[in-house]
């Protein structure tokens, strides 16, 4: 007794939670321990007395105002909180019933007597018993008995503490013992919740709320309540409606949306408030204009809702329907707001489902009949009128697509309404309305076919037996009478009316129909499907039929819409796509194609390119057509149909053309067949289900004279370099299994040259290397393994100086091109055909000794050395790129090659950059190795120890070298990223000032500007990332581009003019970045920094706003408005 | 401020009708067939080798002003009344700009070109015409090179005072002038912030 007395003391005396915590832990293990003896839990209740028997006392003197008596509320509040934590701590099993019903009795006296210390404390406690497993269920008609008691002064109660008694009222209440207990005592008449109801009714907390409406809506659906009672439990929760939450400064997690929800379940709890709730929503809505969009979305979901949730539908929602309907129907018909339309549309559709039944269970078809009726009446008429013919189309449609019978019963009238008011049309727009209504019809129809196997097995019997002589009149009847008149005018409503007319004619033909024994087909008969497409395609041959005058579309729109319809067509009708190609085709050949202007090319390359997309951007579906189909069906059908005529029509010219820019008809056929391996491989990745798994027969031609004869065709540059990026992107996606399997390593330089030869081969063109360097392109490291043995093929052709053919640049690019590839895939070391990794030492040290030979003689002229130097630096670049260890010895010679006297050190120093390059060959989906941090790498070997030799010098003899080696750090640094270079801005930004300054210590043109281009082209990344570097220079950076602008834009007259034109294109770069430059300064230093500029500068960009080429004009104009507010 | 618009109900050109640099024919189409295009039909047909940095784009062709280089720039100066550009509701029309003589026969280039732009309101009552003159000729001053001169006037018989009008847009100190007038430059700088 003592031990309770002395702990129950320091409980009340501290105020510190975890100590409470502390006592009543060992309280409960006292307990425990003496197995709840009464004795012992009769001194432990009894251990508070001294606080509870002055209580009335102390009641009477407060409410006489006697502040003193506080004191003992708080302690009294403490010492029942004792107890209740106690109990909290305390074994749920130790305590019997007989003890759990006297403490139940004790702490529910409280809500009788002690409304000011002893609730929350009782809550809690009471919480705590309900969790005993001694609880009885009768004990739970006594806890809400005796907390009625409360009454009003409930809402006294601090919010925790009501929030504590409405868990305690929920889980009792959601107990099903209890629950049957309270029903069993108080049958319909439920009582008790009436107290509850008065007791509870004026909450306004959240969070409360949150647990009231579990407990109302719980109330409704369980217990059974008599017609009074319920109407009783719907004034609770109806007065709520509409609920909004004020927003507050402490967020306590609960949302408006969190109440509107809970309230709506109360409303949706059961169909015994069927008929209060309706009436009492439809009457909310009918407020008329005072209802805010929010406030109406909510009364529809709360309607919608309460339609899906009710038992009984026939009873206690067919009452109420028309007063809905007719409530309802003007939320859509005059409508505007699209969210208050699309949740009107919504609770339209779950009545009519509701109405169907569910799919085990119909209802009688009455009363979805007299449902659809009603809708129908009222929309019917409205058809004709164009105000609102897509209102009440979208009233009927949404009723009769709903579910599948309302679809079956109805659609023949819908459609035959549709047709009556499409012969007269008021208006092209009335015309368009009626047209996607009955677009959207064929849409959700194969929306209810495809689903109707979660249906009810009702409705896929009906769809077998459905009528169809409408649907399928509709080609004839509608849309080719609409089509063929308004094909000729052109106005902008007009052009509406086809495309809506090209949509339907897509969806008719994807339409599907049930046969008797369920299998679907499709519902046009392949005649009509084929003049469908017919129709379709001499839109796309327009192009190509009609000369350049009378094909005057501007508007693609309607082609566009064509090219899709025609994709969705061929889907399901497959026979289309080998029509469609096989007219283009016609069309095509028809013509010569030797020297097409330029409307018939961009004529072929539409033409192709439509075709294209509509083949082979979706994977066909397998659907018989209702004639029994001559060829199975495969899922590549269309891209073999595609690429079959693609190769036939290839070459569609024999002449070489004329110019290698130019593009021509024989490259518009390889883009085609690239583009089509694209849609291909993007629409199999899409459709990832295993649809597309069919393989090709292999061809099996081995034979290299095979390659060989198609090489012989004339081949124009353009076609091939397609061929080769396709070939990069087939090989590509194959695994390096696979690659291994072809020996493409080998082959990429067997198939379309003599093995024996290495070079690029100089009898079937310069340029077949392409292909080569398009089928390595794609291969993984792994595969080309076989390439590195020493001496192997790899090395020979990255070490081969061989004389080049025709096109020296060309073929240089191609060897380059191939060279990076080899030297960024390799991989030497152990366990690989090169044990010592010596054959790119080799290969590195055959150009580091070639390069210095090469500067330092003086017989190789510069365009030869330019060729095989590209070559050196790819090699280097791809090596580079995987950070080969080698490179940095080679370094050193590198840099004293650029510094040797000869022109050709000039050229050296300025390709450095190459070797840093964003190249798209060192990218990783060419299986590259790319490592993250090469250019970092690269820069700090590259170009950082040359920014001190690079400064500028008064010693002659180093002049040289300071300027070449400066020409070398700005080509690196200029295809770098800021951040890499972004630590050495002093000494950079030393040398950009340098080279805007002088270009006469350049003696290639070429290099001059260049490096020009490069100093600009940093200088404007250091403005954009760190401007405050440059604030030091900007005398000398202004006037440096300034200059630089006026020197690219001076004319010369004679000799000087022929070269000038040469260098036309870099020296337009060099004005674009010049005033690119000079724009980006003012935005990004305080005025008085440049305002001494101003007035130069101003006047020299007016001047420039003249300048001949339009892009510089564009900069110029942009510069000029950024240096007009300095000084304003 | 509320007040009575000039004209409720102008007739306005979508964007897409607007004349522009697209060569018929020649223009680059966008299709939902267009996907690939940039692969299939690079602008830069060789994709390989070292000296493609500079002329990237055939851009860099010598094309001098002409009248849609004009026409763009002030066919995007917004109305001070509508939310729609002098372009779209026809106050600026193509064939109505002139620039002589020519800029392919200059004689040399700084020599001396008058750009002439004429002007169509809306209705002919317009009272905003002369702030849409003062701006197209503020937008022209800003952009055109100094050789340029400008000339804006009303279309003859376009507006009930285009004489007016004219005269006060031809006189430099009646437009200096009214460039002093705070209010004014404040709705010129409005009309002038939807030019790129």
């Amino acid at each position: 007794m003592a031990k309770f007395k002395q702990w129950a003391l320091e409980y009340v005396l501290s105020d510190d939670e975890p100590v409470q915590l502390e006592i009543a832990k060992k309280a409960a293990k006292e307990i425990e321990s003496s197995r709840a003896s009464s004795t012992v839990v009769g001194n432990w209740a009894a251990s508070v007395q001294q606080w509870m028997t002055t209580s009335h006392a102390d009641d009477d003197e407060m409410e006489d105002g006697d502040e003193g008596g506080s004191g003992d509320i708080i302690a009294r509040a403490k010492a029942l909180g004792f107890l209740a934590n106690t109990l909290e701590a305390l074994d749920k099993s130790s305590l019997r019933p007989d003890q759990v019903l006297r403490l139940i009795g004790f702490f529910g006296a409280m809500f009788s007597y002690d409304h000011k210390a002893g609730i929350t404390a009782s809550a809690k406690a009471l919480r705590q018993l309900y969790s005993m497993k001694a609880f009885k269920p009768d004990m739970g008609i006594k806890i809400i008995e005796d907390v009625c008691k409360i009454k009003e002064d409930f809402r006294l109660q601090t919010a925790a503490t009501r929030l504590e008694l409405y868990e305690l009222f929920l889980s009792l209440i959601q107990d099903p013992a209890v629950s049957s207990e309270l029903r069993h005592k108080y049958g319909p008449s439920c009582g008790f919740v009436v107290d509850l109801l008065q007791v509870c009714q004026n909450e306004r907390d959240p969070r409360n709320l949150m647990i009231w409406f579990k407990i109302l809506a719980l109330l409704l659906a369980d217990y059974e309540p008599s017609p009074e009672v319920t109407e009783e439990l719907f004034k609770v929760f109806s007065a709520y409606f509409p609920i909004s939450l004020r927003t507050s400064a402490t967020p306590i997690g609960i949302t408006a949306e969190d109440l509107k929800e809970a309230v709506r379940s109360c409303f949706a709890a059961h169909q015994r408030v069927a008929n209060q709730a309706f009436p009492f929503l439809v009457q909310k809505l009918d407020q008329g204009d005072a209802v805010t969009v929010a406030v109406k979305v909510d009364i529809l979901k709360t309607i919608k809702a309460c339609i899906e949730q009710y038992d009984n539908p026939q009873a206690s929602i067919v009452p109420h329907i028309e007063k809905i309907w007719n409530s309802l129907k003007y939320e859509v018909r005059n409508g505007e707001v699209k969210e208050t339309i699309d949740a009107t549309l919504d609770v339209l559709r779950t009545l009519a489902r509701k109405l169907d039944g569910t799919t085990t269970h119909k209802l009688d078809i009455s009363s979805l009949k007299s449902y659809v009726d009603l809708v129908c009446r009222d929309c019917r008429d409205d058809l004709a009128n164009p105000t609102y013919t897509k209102q009440a189309g979208l009233l009927l449609m949404t009723v009769i697509s709903a579910n599948i019978r309302a679809y079956v019963l109805y659609n023949v009238g819908f459609v035959d309404a549709i047709r009556q008011n499409l012969r007269q049309p008021k208006s092209p727009s009335h015309t368009r309305d009626l047209l996607l209504l009955l677009n959207s019809l064929l849409k959700t129809r194969m929306e209810l076919l495809r689903d109707r196997e979660q249906g009810h097995p009702e409705d896929e019997e009906s769809l077998k037996t459905e009528s169809r002589a409408h649907l399928d009149a509709l080609f004839h009847d509608v849309y080719l009478p609409i089509w063929t008149a308004k094909d000729k005018e052109s106005g902008s409503d007009e052009k509406d009316v086809l495309k809506q007319a090209v949509q339907g004619l897509a969806l008719l033909v994807s339409q599907q129909v049930l046969q008797p024994d369920g299998t679907p087909v499709l519902l046009c008969s392949d005649s009509v499907c084929s003049e469908i497409c017919s129709l379709l395609t001499v839109t796309l041959t327009k192009g190509l039929t009609l000369s350049s005058n009378d094909n005057g579309a501007e508007d693609l729109g309607l082609e566009d819409e064509v090219v899709l319809a025609l994709r969705t067509i061929v889907m399901s009708y497959a026979a289309g796509y080998a029509e469609i190609v096989a007219r283009a085709r016609t069309e095509i050949k028809n013509r010569s194609w030797d020297n097409p202007s330029g409307y018939s090319l961009n004529a072929l390359k539409d033409l192709l390119s439509r075709i294209t997309f509509i083949g082979c951007s979706e994977i066909p579906l397998s659907i018989a057509t209702n004639t029994s189909s001559q060829k199975p069906f495969s899922p590549l059908q269309h891209f073999v149909t595609l690429t079959t005529t693609l190769l036939e029509l290839f070459p569609l010219s024999s002449q070489a053309t004329a110019t290698t820019e130019g593009s021509s008809a024989n490259a518009h056929v390889i883009s085609s067949l690239h583009a089509s391996v694209i849609w291909f491989r993007d629409a199999c990745e899409a459709n990832e289900d295993g649809s597309s798994d069919a393989v090709l027969p292999p061809l099996k031609e081995n034979d290299p004279e095979v390659y060989g004869q198609f090489l012989k065709t004339t081949w124009d540059e353009r076609a091939l370099v397609q061929l080769s990026q396709m070939a990069a992107l087939v090989v590509r996606s194959l695994d390096e299994k696979l690659q291994v399997a072809c020996n493409l390593a080998q082959e990429a330089f067997d198939f379309f040259q003599d093995p024996e030869e290495l070079a690029v081969q100089k009898e079937t063109g310069a340029l077949t290397g392409l292909l080569t360097l398009g089928i390595l392109q794609g291969l993984t490291p792994g595969a080309l393994a076989t390439l590195y043995k020493s001496d192997g093929k790899a090395e020979r052709f990255m070490c081969d100086t061989s004389k080049f053919g025709h096109f020296p640049s060309r073929e240089s690019d191609i060897r380059a091109a191939i060279s990076a590839i080899l030297a960024n895939k390799y991989k030497g070391g152990p366990s690989t055909s090169d044990p010592e990794s010596l054959v790119m030492k080799r290969v590195l040290d055959f150009w580091g000794n070639w390069l210095n030979e090469a500067t330092t003689s003086t017989s190789m002229d510069q365009a030869t050395f330019h060729a095989y130097n590209n070559i050196a630096m790819n090699v280097i670049a791809g090596a580079a790129a995987r950070q080969d260890k080698h490179i940095p010895s080679l370094i050193p010679a590198l840099h004293h090659a650029a510094a040797s006297p000869q022109p050709n050190g000039e050229l050296l120093a300025k390709s450095l950059g190459l070797i840093v390059k964003q190249n798209e060959l060192l990218t990783p989906s060419n299986h590259a190795i790319v490592k993250r941090f090469y250019k970092q790498w690269a820069y700090s070997h590259l170009a950082k120890p040359l920014l001190q030799s690079a400064q500028p010098t008064p010693s002659e003899e180093d002049k040289r070298t300071a300027t070449r080696h400066r020409i070398a750090v700005l080509s690196v640094a200029t295809n770098c990223p800021f951040t890499v270079y972004q630590d050495d801005l002093p000494l950079l930004i030393r040398l950009l000032v340098t080279a805007l300054t002088t270009r006469a210590d350049i003696s290639t043109p070429e290099v001059a500007w260049s490096q020009t281009i490069s100093a600009l082209e940093i200088l404007v990344e250091i403005l954009a990332h760190e401007p405050d570097a440059v604030k030091g220079y900007l005398r000398e950076v202004i006037g440096g581009a300034t200059r630089v602008y006026q020197e690219c834009a001076a004319r010369t007259e004679g000799q000087e003019q022929q070269q000038q034109q040469q260098q036309q294109g870099m020296r337009t770069a060099c004005r674009r970045l010049a005033l690119q430059v000079l724009g980006a300064i003012p935005s990004r230093f305080e005025e008085r920094f440049v305002l001494a500029y101003a007035p130069p500068t101003q006047r020299m960009l007016a001047v420039a706003c003249g300048d001949g080429v339009r892009r510089v004009r564009e900069v110029a104009r942009k510069a000029r408005a950024s240096w007009a507010k300095v000084g304003v | 401020m509320e007040r009575d618009l000039d004209n409720a109900n102008p007739t306005i050109l979508s964007v897409s009708q607007l004349p522009s640099r697209r060569r018929k024919g020649l223009a680059t189409r966008r299709g939902p067939d267009s996907k690939c295009d940039s692969i299939v039909y690079p602008k830069q047909h060789w994709p390989y080798g070292s000296g493609s940095s500079s002329d990237e784009d055939g851009d860099c062709e010598e094309e001098p002003v002409d009248e849609q280089d004009i026409y763009d720039l002030i066919s995007t100066i917004s109305d001070p009344e509508h939310p729609h550009t002098l372009g779209q509701l026809s106050v600026v029309r193509l064939p109505d700009i002139h620039i002589s003589p020519s800029p392919t026969e200059l004689p040399t280039p700084d020599s001396l070109l008058t750009v002439l732009v004429e002007l169509t309101p809306t209705i002919n009552h317009c009272s905003l015409a002369t702030v849409i003159g003062l701006a197209v000729r503020c937008r022209l001053e800003q952009t055109l090179p100094p050789n340029y001169r400008v000339d804006v006037r009303m279309k003859d018989g376009t507006h009930a005072q285009d004489d007016q009008v004219t005269k006060q847009l031809g006189d430099k100190e009646r437009v200096a002038a009214a460039l002093e007038n705070d209010t004014l430059q404040r709705m010129v700088d409005k009309m002038l912030e939807t030019c790129a």
